[in-house]
C-alpha cells in the first residue's frame, strides 16, 4: 500500500487495522495450546475424559455466561461512545464490563481452590490414575491461567477507559474505547473455545 | 451514528447476546447426550458459531472494510494451516515418553 492509499484512510482505520493484526498474532499464541490439547486428547482419550469430568461445569458455565454478557455490554459501550446523546453511558457500561470480568476471575479463583482441595493440581498428590489425566490437568491450568492473565489485562484496560470516558478525557475517545472492546471480545472468543474442550468432555459417561 | 442506526445496532447486540446464551446452553445440553465423537464435533461447531457472532456483530467485522476482514480470515487460515502441519507430524510419530514421565499419568 503506498502513501497515497494510506492517506485515504482515517486514523481510526489505521488503529483498527493495527489492533486486528495484533489479535491475529494472539490467535497464533493461543493456537499452540489447542494443538497440544488435540494431541493429548487423541492419544489419551480416557485420561482426558476422566479429568474433564472432574472439572466444575456449573462454575465454567456461569463464567461463560458472564463473559458473553460482558462482551455484549462492552459492544454497547462502544456504540454509546460513537453516539452524542448516549456518550455519558460509556463510562458506566465499561465499569460494568470490568465488573463482569472481575466476577469471572473471582469464580475462577474459587474453582482453583476447590481443585487444590480435591487433589486435581498436577504434582505428587494428584488423585486421578488414568494415563493422560494429569496432562489434561496441566493443560487446563496453563490454558485457563493464560486466559486469566489476558482477562486481567483486559480489566485494567477497560477500567482505565471507563475512568477516562467518565471524565471525558481525550485519550478515552470512541476510537480508544473500540480498541479496548476489540481486545475484550478476543479474550471472550478464546474462552468460547476453551469452554467445550475443558468442561464438556466425558460428561455423558 | 444516527439515532435510528444506534437503535437498530442496540437491538442487534441484544439479539446476538440472547442467541449466544441459547447456543451456550445447547452446547452444555449436547454434552450429556452420548454421541461418541459427535460430542466434540457439536461442541466445536457451536463454539465456531458463537465466535462467528462475536466477530461479525460485536467486533463489527460484518460491516468492516475488506482489509480488516482479510486480516481476520488470514489469521484463521494460518492457524488452520499450522494446526494441520503439526497434526501430520504428531500423527506419524510414535509416543516415546521420557523416563521421568513414567506412565504419563
Amino acid at each position: 500500500m503506498n502513501t497515497r492509499a494510506l492517506a485515504l484512510h482515517d486514523e481510526g482505520f489505521t488503529a483498527r487495522l493495527g489492533m486486528w493484526v495484533f489479535l491475529a498474532s494472539e490467535v497464533m499464541f493461543f493456537g499452540g495450546i489447542f494443538v497440544t490439547y488435540a494431541y493429548g486428547r487423541s492419544h489419551w482419550p480416557q485420561g482426558f475424559a476422566e479429568a474433564g469430568r472432574h472439572t466444575h461445569v456449573v462454575i465454567g458455565t456461569v463464567n461463560t455466561a458472564l463473559l458473553l454478557t460482558s462482551s455484549a455490554v462492552v459492544a454497547f459501550a462502544s456504540a454509546c461512545a460513537q453516539h452524542a446523546r448516549m456518550r455519558r453511558w460509556t463510562g458506566r457500561l465499561l465499569w460494568l464490563t470490568a465488573a463482569f470480568g472481575a466476577a469471572f476471575l473471582a469464580l475462577k479463583g474459587v474453582e482453583y481452590a476447590k481443585e487444590w482441595q480435591e487433589g486435581l493440581v498436577p504434582g505428587a498428590g494428584f488423585v486421578l490414575a488414568t494415563p493422560g489425566a494429569q496432562l489434561f490437568s496441566m493443560l487446563y491450568f496453563f490454558a485457563t491461567g493464560l486466559h486469566a492473565l489476558h482477562l486481567a489485562i483486559g480489566i485494567a484496560l477497560v477500567g482505565a477507559m471507563a475512568w477516562g470516558a467518565g471524565r471525558r478525557r481525550a485519550w478515552a475517545d470512541a476510537e480508544a474505547v473500540e480498541m479496548g472492546a476489540l481486545y475484550w471480545h478476543f479474550v471472550d472468543i478464546v474462552w468460547i473455545f476453551l469452554y467445550p474442550l475443558i468442561y464438556l468432555l466425558g460428561r455423558h459417561a | 451514528m444516527t439515532e435510528s442506526e444506534f437503535r437498530r445496532h442496540g437491538w442487534r447486540l441484544l439479539a446476538a447476546w440472547a442467541v449466544l446464551i441459547v447456543l451456550m446452553l445447547a452446547s452444555l445440553g449436547s454434552a450429556y447426550v452420548p454421541l461418541g465423537r459427535g460430542n466434540v464435533a457439536v461442541g466445536l461447531a457451536i463454539a465456531l458459531a458463537k465466535a462467528g457472532i462475536v466477530a461479525a456483530l460485536f467486533m463489527g467485522l460484518a460491516r468492516a472494510p475488506a482489509l480488516l476482514r482479510v486480516v481476520g480470515c488470514f489469521a484463521l487460515g494460518t492457524l488452520l494451516l499450522l494446526i494441520g502441519l503439526s497434526g501430520i507430524d504428531y500423527a506419524t510419530r510414535a509416543v516415546a515418553p521420557a523416563p521421568f514421565q513414567g506412565s504419563l499419568r
